[in-house]
């Protein structure tokens, strides 16, 4: 079938074509640009630590440890079990401390309070302290990212 | 053939080639208004003598300065105790950013409150509010060089501010830290900003926001072109120039005091396992923005507060840079809105920052 007229110019069809050339040729310039500027960075899956280190620290008391480049808190409850937390407030992100008079934890940068199991209780924080599971394999101390639920 | 003839020689020469006599020409025409909104126009200049002071200093600190985890706050250590007279060009490079940021916003509200943003003029006032964007840019990026434990913190929650923003958020906060977190990568990007990246913008928007100015002329006040009342005016060279000389020997009289009186602390060196210290603060520019977040809930309503927060402060963002196309007709009742806006504004922004500090 032959058309009556037809649908673009053969000057549209040059110039679409050209411009399609630049848009592709332009984006394999770009495309490198943004891949370069994000680098490779990943949270680790999991973390080994010697548990000797950690062993001795008194129920109630914490210890810090680096998850990656965010520092992780390890805390001994008082009947003796560990749990290990990501040691950053999930409100903006600042390093937290624990006050084990008080038994919570603080963010110094909005006043941010958690409650001894990580449990935002005051100031603007929305959700509670992330939790890492954390499995003792003498002589070593194994802390991943928290199991999916 | 005595010196006088040699150096009116080499500038024949010279302007046969660059054709300097013909801008000169045009500032000693250019004429500027003297009326009860005359003093604004001197924060203009004044703008330019503390960017050019931050230019020279930050020229020689950078002979010095190394950005990385290890140096960055040792070699800051280094200017202000070792290099002869480093602590104070330290302190003049810390205390010109304040400055010129004070009247970088002293000059906009100025040009809110007189209208002198409206046509023809609109892109000269666009082109401001991205100079004052890359001028807290500046402030923001520089906080962090010196790499102690208030600015790693004040960078944290600066650069998690971001992530609230739907859709774009989380990957905003990657591309300013370098990665998930605030580390080593992150000085260095923001040193890489700092220095080179801002630099050329700032310059380049500067020519454009110059060159706007002179092709537009200086604003006269509306009252006065509404009734198109004659105005007496003076030469922009060399009378006008040589008043806004004597308010620059002023400015820098009292930068260089309080230079040498208040150098800018230096804390130990950031560690990234360190809890937060207390009282972090942002510079005093963002204080108004931090109370803001502050006093937004954990969750408003459905949503995360501080979402909303940084949608809030966008559309401010984004009403000041549209304010031109807003307001097109100051003369009327819309205007008399845009005033009280302006003053709502700055009350806003002084409670605020005076709240935070309490």
């Amino acid at each position: 079938m032959k058309l009556k007229y037809s649908l673009f110019s053969r000057r549209q069809f040059l110039n679409g074509l050209l411009g399609g050339w630049i848009a592709a040729l332009m984006a394999s310039f770009v495309y490198p640009v943004i891949r370069f500027i994000f680098p490779p960075y990943r949270e680790p899956d999991e973390v080994t630590l010697p548990f000797a280190d950690f062993e001795g620290i008194a129920p109630g008391s914490v210890k810090i440890f680096a998850w990656g480049s965010k520092p992780g808190i390890l805390k001994r409850n008082e009947d003796g079990s560990y749990w290990a937390f990501v040691g950053v407030c999930t409100h903006l992100d600042c390093n937290i401390s624990y006050l084990p008079d008080q038994k919570k934890f603080f963010c110094a940068c909005h006043e941010g309070w958690y409650d001894e199991n990580g449990k935002n209780i005051g100031g603007p924080p929305a959700t509670p302290l992330r939790r890492l599971s954390l499995f003792i394999e003498k002589p070593d101390l194994i802390i991943k990212k928290e199991a999916p639920e | 053939m005595n010196i006088k003839d040699i150096g009116l020689g080499i500038r024949t020469w010279l302007d046969d080639r660059f054709g300097l006599s013909a801008v000169m020409d045009f500032l000693k025409k250019k004429p500027v208004p003297q009326t009860r909104h005359t003093v604004w126009f001197y924060t203009g200049s004044a703008i330019l003598i503390f960017f050019v002071i931050q230019v020279i200093t930050g020229f020689m600190l950078i002979l010095y300065y190394k950005p990385t985890l290890d140096a960055a706050n040792a070699s800051v250590g280094r200017i202000m105790t070792e290099v002869p007279l480093g602590w104070i060009l330290r302190s003049v490079h810390s205390w010109s950013a304040t400055f010129m940021i004070a009247v970088v916003f002293i000059h906009m509200i100025s040009i809110w409150l007189t209208k002198s943003y409206r046509k023809p003029r609109e892109m000269t006032w666009v082109t401001g509010v991205f100079l004052l964007g890359i001028s807290l840019f500046f402030g923001f990026t520089g906080y962090l060089l010196p790499w102690d434990d208030l600015s790693l913190s004040a960078t944290k929650v600066g650069t998690d501010i971001p992530r609230s923003i739907p859709v774009v958020g989380a990957w905003v906060t990657q591309l300013l830290r370098g990665g998930e977190d605030v580390t080593g990568d992150t000085l260095t990007r923001f040193f890489g900003i700092h220095v080179c990246m801002l630099p050329i913008f700032i310059f380049l928007l500067l020519a454009i926001h110059v060159y706007l100015i002179q092709k537009q002329g200086m604003s006269v006040p509306l009252k006065e072109e509404v009734e198109k009342k004659a105005v007496r005016t003076i030469p922009f060279w060399p009378n006008f120039v040589y008043r806004e000389m004597i308010v620059w020997l002023v400015l820098v009289g009292i930068l260089f005091s309080i230079a040498v009186f208040f150098p800018p602390s230096l804390e130990k060196p950031a560690d990234l396992m360190a809890a937060a210290p207390e009282g972090v603060k942002p510079e005093w520019y963002f204080l108004f923005l931090f109370q803001t977040l502050k006093i937004f809930p954990g969750k408003l309503l459905f949503v995360n507060g501080d979402t909303v927060a940084v949608l809030l402060i966008i559309l401010g963002f984004l009403f000041i840079l549209c304010l031109p196309f807003i307001d097109t007709k100051p003369t009327e009742l819309k205007g008399k809105i845009i005033t009280g806006l302006g003053y709502a504004f700055v009350i806003y922004a002084i409670i605020f920052s005076v709240w935070s500090l309490l």
